[in-house]
């Protein structure tokens, strides 16, 4: 993870050229400053804020995961990213350009959440349509669109009308169109939404490929764990608030809750001795597992063990998951409100 | 297996009783709707006039005419087949030119029953006047006019009128001429109306080819030289 | 291709391969033969028959087919979320609304001009000679639906389908009236509702401007000044009619 933070910000200090995409100098790809959406309820006319005052700039070559609970303004907020929507108030600029100027569009993927294309149109026909509305050439547009549905596994469903696609076939297709231009930033709302354990994986390796050309990638997700393991810096979202930015190790640095010692053949006596001081021992499986509140009590714990000859396999320190700073963070964020 | 059976059964009751109740819905109306119901084209004489039925023709106004004229003919068939009462032959035509102000059949047709069947020449003379009021470059209606005045009315003076009226309009056919060169010289009734009457037998719907068939045999028996 | 005539192909696809397109294509023919069979019952007024229901037909369905397909064509985008994926692209509103419009047109064209040839045909089948005057009607016909199919986008740019099929009947239907509107309105009593009247007549589109078919079948051709005017007008209008609802459409919030 820590190496992958590293490469970005190498990536964007050094300023170079990134392969296959133009040199767009030291504009940021994506930059919000102060976004806020205010809807107005239909029936009761009350207003109420969907975004509430977001600030985030997206680095060159980095995956960004925003996250949030339903409801936290994910969704609005890419909408207005897009164009889609007004904003409020604030100012949101790709490539230093309004997001509703068309060129701004020029560079970008987007994958809508749950997306739906024209059922009346093969997969084929579609991709050409979006290729047409960036001005590619027919022939072009022919290569790029095939290429696309073979390396998201929809080659053999190319001519088949989009009415007949499953959900896992609909979501790759929205992968399809979203890479058809070679972005240089791809917006992406639950792209893992309706894939399989396979799917995942191979979205995953798209996206880290993505990356490795150079383009930026911000993704929405509820899935935790998949987006631990994929982005370089995350921005946790409540109630239309951004609560929290930064990179999932800097994120959950802070603390070791606690450390976790893998062990074979504790003696009875021993783990009660242990139980005694506090500790938690127990046996998984054909394995012990003693856990250990802080580092200092861990050596004394460790002297123990060995000098009852017991056999130490690991001592792993355990940090909480993203899920649960995730959970934290929105804990603190409710309270606060 | 009793239940499956029964279920086999009952499966196509459904449709057997809306077949059932569709055919009786025909049935009723077949038998009934004729007696109960108005007329063929009768409706067509609620309508205070035409001019009404073209508000709501939302541009269609010739082919609703043309709805009208189909209405017209079945109204008109209709009774001269049963009680030979199509009085409201001249109202039923007039919503029908309305409609359609060039539709110089209606014109002639309306004219035709009103002065030769209804005996109500001077009605037939409105009508035509109306039609020429509204085509007045039609030879056609200017011709048949002359023909009224000449067959229904004996006004031999304004049918010469007419018929040189008719040969002066751009389109017309050969005959015209020889029928104002008659007109003119007044050359005697029977010959004239003998030419009329072949005409329309030539030129005529069916309807009218049977009248002039039953005025020629008049004109032609032994008692009438 | 540019990305207009991309919209209005995609557009043209999803008319042609509605349901609803292929009924009404089928409803057509049902009506031309219709006319064959009611044609020998004329009275030696078959031909006419023939012309004008040929005639009324074809004008009659292809506003139709507009007004049916066109009613949902954005909301359904906008329900379906389809758009979203659209519009992400580098392509304006208006373009997107224009491709809409021309794709919707063309397709109601093509019915148009199909069942005006089917018409023709039937007229010579039926031993009628070939009216050349049917083209002046036809070009009418198109200009008029350029009209139709701009009220019907106008209207969905910001309401209903439901609504938009309602508003564009009425606004049809009124545009008939208009003359009428025009004359009891500054005959009545009231001068509010003289000046109401007088501001619906000159917002209304004159249709009858499109109505050559009372010519066209008594064998009187369509003149170039009126063909001119027709065409000038529907521009105007409909281009004013485009003009207003990308206007409308530039402004909404897609939820």
């Amino acid at each position: 993870m820590a190496a992958s933070e590293t490469s970005a910000r190498a990536r964007v200090e050094a300023g170079a050229a990134l392969p296959g995409l133009h040199a767009v100098g030291t504009l940021a790809p994506l930059s919000i400053e102060g976004l806020h959406k205010v809807y107005r309820d239909s029936m009761t006319l009350r207003p109420f804020a969907a975004v509430n005052g977001i600030s985030l700039t997206l680095e060159r070559g980095e995956i960004f995961g925003l996250l949030g609970p339903n409801g936290a303004g994910k969704t609005s907020t890419i909408k207005i990213l897009l164009g889609l929507s007004r904003p409020t108030a604030g100012v949101v600029r790709i490539e230093g350009r309004d997001p509703r100027d068309p060129e701004a569009r020029r560079r970008l993927g987007y994958l809508p959440e749950n997306p739906c294309f024209y059922d009346h149109l093969t997969a084929t026909e579609y991709l050409d349509l979006v290729g047409s509305l960036f001005g590619m050439p027919r022939d072009e547009r022919r290569t790029r669109g095939a290429e696309l549905l073979e390396r998201l596994g929809l080659g053999l469903h190319a001519s088949k009308a989009l009415r007949t696609f499953s959900k896992g076939m609909t979501q790759r297709l929205g992968l399809a169109q979203a890479l058809l231009n070679r972005p240089s930033l791809l917006v992406l709302d639950e792209p893992m939404s309706g894939l399989d354990p396979v799917g995942r994986a191979e979205v995953k390796r798209l996206l880290r490929d993505e990356r490795g050309r150079g383009a930026t990638v911000l993704l929405s997700s509820h899935v935790l764990a998949e987006t631990e393991a994929l982005c370089d810096r995350v921005g946790i979202l409540a109630s239309g608030r951004l609560v929290e930015t930064g990179s999932v190790p800097g994120l959950l640095a802070g603390g070791v809750r606690e450390w976790e010692i893998a062990a074979e053949r504790i003696p009875e006596r021993v783990a009660v001795t242990l139980r005694a001081a506090g500790h938690a021992a127990e046996t998984v499986g054909s394995r012990w597992v003693v856990r250990v509140a802080d580092a200092t009590a861990l050596q004394e714990v460790l002297r123990t063990l060995l000098a009852h000859d017991v056999t130490v396999h690991a001592v792993e320190p355990r940090r909480p998951t993203l899920e649960e700073h995730f959970m934290a963070a929105l804990g603190r964020a409710e309270a606060s409100r | 297996m009793i239940a499956g059976a029964r279920r086999r059964l009952q499966a196509p009751l459904p449709f057997l009783v809306a077949g059932a109740l569709l055919g009786g819905s025909g049935l009723l109306f077949a038998t009934s709707w004729s007696r109960i119901g108005p007329a063929p084209g009768e409706e067509l004489l609620y309508f205070p006039s035409g001019v009404f039925v073209k508000q709501a023709s939302l541009g269609f106004e010739t082919a609703a005419a043309d709805a009208a004229w189909l209405r017209a003919i079945q109204y008109y068939g209709e009774h001269r087949l049963t009680d030979q009462k199509f009085q409201r032959i001249d109202h039923v035509m007039a919503v029908v030119t309305d409609l359609d102000p060039a539709f110089e059949s209606a014109y002639v047709f309306g004219a035709f029953v009103l002065a030769q069947e209804l005996r109500r020449p001077e009605e037939g003379l409105a009508l035509l006047t109306k039609g020429r009021h509204a085509n007045p470059d039609s030879w056609r209606l200017a011709f048949e006019t002359g023909f009224l005045h000449y067959v229904c009315r004996h006004d031999y003076a304004a049918a010469s009128s007419c018929f040189v009226q008719a040969s002066r309009l751009p389109g017309h056919p050969d005959y015209v001429e020889r029928f104002a060169a008659f007109a003119s010289q007044r050359s005697g009734n029977r010959d004239l109306a003998v030419l009329l009457w072949k005409r329309v037998l030539a030129t005529g719907n069916r309807y009218m080819q049977e009248v002039a068939r039953r005025e020629l045999a008049r004109l032609e028996a032994p008692e009438a030289l | 291709m540019t990305r207009v005539a991309a919209i209005a192909r995609n557009t043209l696809r999803e008319v042609a391969r509605e349901r609803v397109f292929l009924v009404l294509v089928l409803f057509g023919l049902g009506l031309a033969g219709v006319s064959l069979v009611l044609a020998p019952l004329a009275l030696g007024e078959g031909s006419k028959v023939v012309l004008d229901f040929g005639l009324a037909g074809a004008s009659a369905l292809s506003t139709l087919v507009v007004i049916v397909l066109g009613s949902s064509l954005l909301h359904k985008e906008l329900d379906r979320r389809t758009i979203y994926a659209v519009m992400a692209k580098p392509i304006r509103r208006s373009e997107f609304l224009f491709g809409k419009y021309a794709g919707l047109w063309i397709g109601a064209a093509a019915l148009l001009a199909a069942m005006t040839a089917l018409t023709a045909l039937l007229l010579l089948l039926s031993g009628g000679a070939f009216p050349w005057t049917v083209g002046g009607a036809l070009l009418l016909s198109l200009a008029e639906l350029m009209i139709v199919t701009g009220v019907v986008v106008f209207f969905s740019s910001f309401t209903t389908p439901l609504l938009t099929a309602f508003f564009t009947a009425a606004t049809l239907l009124a545009g008939h009236f208009a003359e009428d509107l025009l004359y009891f309105g500054t005959h009545g009593a009231s001068r509010l509702l003289a000046a109401l009247t007088q501001g619906a007549y000159w917002l209304l589109p004159h249709l009858e401007v499109f109505n050559a078919r009372g010519l066209v079948v008594h064998g009187v051709g369509v003149g170039q000044d009126r063909l001119l005017f027709a065409a000038a007008y529907a521009a105007l209008y409909g281009g004013a009619l485009l003009a207003a609802a990308a206007a409308v459409f530039e402004r909404r919030d897609f939820k």
